[in-house]
């Protein structure tokens, strides 16, 4: 306990700048697009005359241009981009900061099982999320209300969409974890962080504007495309398990790997 | 000369992980792009789209079943990787000194703190265009396959030559934001912000007229690839600016770091 509360107390402040990030980015962004999509009703009508494979080549065959949460899907995606760099920043340093802080050498000689101690630094990396997950739901539902004008949007395609954010966090939190413990030494997080978030995320754009789908299949961008859950009312579940069960390998594997880890210490 | 020769090899994995990315990203690309190649079908449902249509979504501008086109529309996306390994590496090679406790070490060394920046910031560039470098050969390679005429490898060229400019611009964002920054944990994510903003900027400045002024505060839209492609040649306005914002935040850097207070 005492573990979690320390680890939990040191990510306060960085879950604080995370969640005013993505809290302007709705707020900025939704409010600039909300301008257009009053003007861009017309342009949807356009769009639908015109052949699907053409708007599938060119990624647009999700989008719907007319209405509040077709903006809204782009606005999420920045929030996605945060979210992913977040989650894999607290999944590579989880247990990589206690070697390159020279901390391992007091914190494992605790009588804790390593167990004990990265199901503590898990839980409170998994709390400081939650946190900015829910101020990701404030913020959205804040901002949609605000800026709608009367006009409607469907809740329960919303809340799919915004249910998504845990396991996409978590896919980031464990892949990061289980990368920074197949490393001998993590020198400095914020490069493979952006390795692993933007690699995914470009992974996903480039793909979904042309040709086939090949391995782009293994963004969690494309998982939780958020412009699929709100066309479909329906999560594209031949997609979501590959995250899910990344997840599911990802986390025993840490938990093997951080057990029988050859620590590097002060001396 | 030793900083620099030790600075070039302690970021020689990094450039190869760059490098790996590139690849993987260019292979990926090519590999979709033989669905398009020589399949005149896609333009037949293109020409019959009406003009403003077109111009609103940029379609008109390459033709993807050509390999200019192809790599035109791959263009921001290798701008993007190419960005990101220039920022990562100018905020790190300074900021690192202080993470990894080694810059007692450097700063007693008989050089001055503006020749240890200069050894630095030359090591990083170097970096940056052997990465450039790479990613022309492997786009080269990748395109002779379907045997492209002379205007691609012109376009390939000078398209590779802006994004040099690009890594430059960004490397020395980098190297500003690490001598600036007063505690140097700080540095990788200031940077990272910086990248990410200028980029959502540039996503969104095309789509409304009102929003046009943002696109000077993105670098990612100073080097328009249909301009490289059609008239060969970048708006002066964004060569000053470049110029500006590199200048600025190179002498910023040194200024900065002379009168530096150090975490030890």
């Amino acid at each position: 306990m005492n573990i979690f509360l320390h680890e939990f107390k040191s990510y306060l402040k960085s879950v604080g700048i995370w969640s005013a990030a993505n809290f302007l980015i709705i707020l900025v962004y939704f409010s600039a697009f909300n301008a257009i999509s009053l003007e861009t009703a017309q342009m949807q009508t356009m769009l639908d005359a015109f052949p699907n494979e053409l708007l599938i080549a060119f990624g647009m065959n999700d989008m719907n241009f007319g209405t509040l949460l077709g903006w809204f899907g782009v606005v999420f995606l920045f929030c996605q981009i945060c979210l992913a760099i977040q989650a894999s920043n607290y999944g590579f340093s989880l247990v990589s900061i206690e070697e390159r802080e020279l901390t391992a050498d007091f914190l494992l000689p605790k009588p804790l099982s390593r167990v004990k101690i990265l199901t503590a630094k898990i839980l409170a990396a998994l709390a400081a999320l939650t946190i900015t997950n829910l101020a990701v739901w404030a913020s959205s539902f804040f901002t949609i209300n605000l800026l709608r004008q009367g006009r409607t949007y469907d809740a329960a395609a919303l809340v799919m969409v915004l249910s998504t954010i845990i396991v996409f966090q978590l896919f980031f939190l464990s892949v990061g974890l289980l990368i920074s413990l197949l490393m001998k030494r993590v020198r400095s997080v914020i490069s493979l962080s952006m390795a692993l978030s933007f690699g995914m995320y470009i992974l996903n754009a480039f793909g979904k504007m042309i040709g086939e789908d090949s391995l782009e299949i293994i963004s969690p961008f494309r998982h939780f495309d958020p412009n699929y859950i709100i066309n479909h009312q329906a999560y594209n579940w031949s997609l979501v398990v590959i995250s899910l069960g990344v997840i599911l390998v990802a986390v025993p594997a840490s938990y093997l790997l951080y057990q029988k880890r050859n620590i590097t210490a002060a001396v | 000369m030793r900083i620099y020769l030790r600075e070039l090899k302690a970021n020689f994995k990094s450039l190869l992980i760059y490098t790996g990315v590139v690849a993987f990203f260019v292979v990926v690309g090519f590999q979709k792009f033989t669905a398009y190649a020589q399949n005149p079908e896609i333009l037949d449902v293109l020409d019959s789209m009406p003009k403003a249509m077109l111009d609103t979504f940029y379609m008109n501008a390459f033709n993807l079943t050509t390999v200019e086109g192809f790599f035109g529309v791959m263009y921001a996306f290798v701008a993007l990787i190419l960005a990101i390994a220039a920022v990562m590496w100018g905020s790190e090679i300074i900021s690192k000194e202080e993470r990894d406790k080694t810059v007692e070490f450097a700063l007693t060394l008989p050089v001055k703190r503006s020749t240890l920046i200069t050894a630095k910031a030359a090591a990083a560039l170097t970096n940056c265009i052997l990465l450039a470098l790479a990613t022309w050969g492997l786009n080269a390679v990748s395109a002779s396959g379907y045997d492209p005429g002379p205007e691609f490898y012109t376009f390939l060229f000078q398209g590779m030559a802006a994004l040099v400019l690009l890594q430059v611009i960004f490397l020395s964002i980098g190297i500003f934001i690490g001598c600036a920054m007063k505690q140097h944990k700080r540095a990788g994510s200031v940077a990272i912000s910086i990248l990410l903003g200028t980029y959502f900027f540039s996503v969104i400045a095309g789509l409304r007229d009102e929003w046009d002024f943002l696109k000077y505060l993105s670098p990612f839209k100073y080097f328009d690839p249909v301009m490289i492609l059609r008239e060969s040649r970048i708006e002066p306005v964004y060569l000053w600016l470049s110029a500006g914002i590199i200048v600025a935040c190179l002498s910023g850097a040194y200024l900065i770091y002379q009168r530096r207070d150090l975490y030890i």
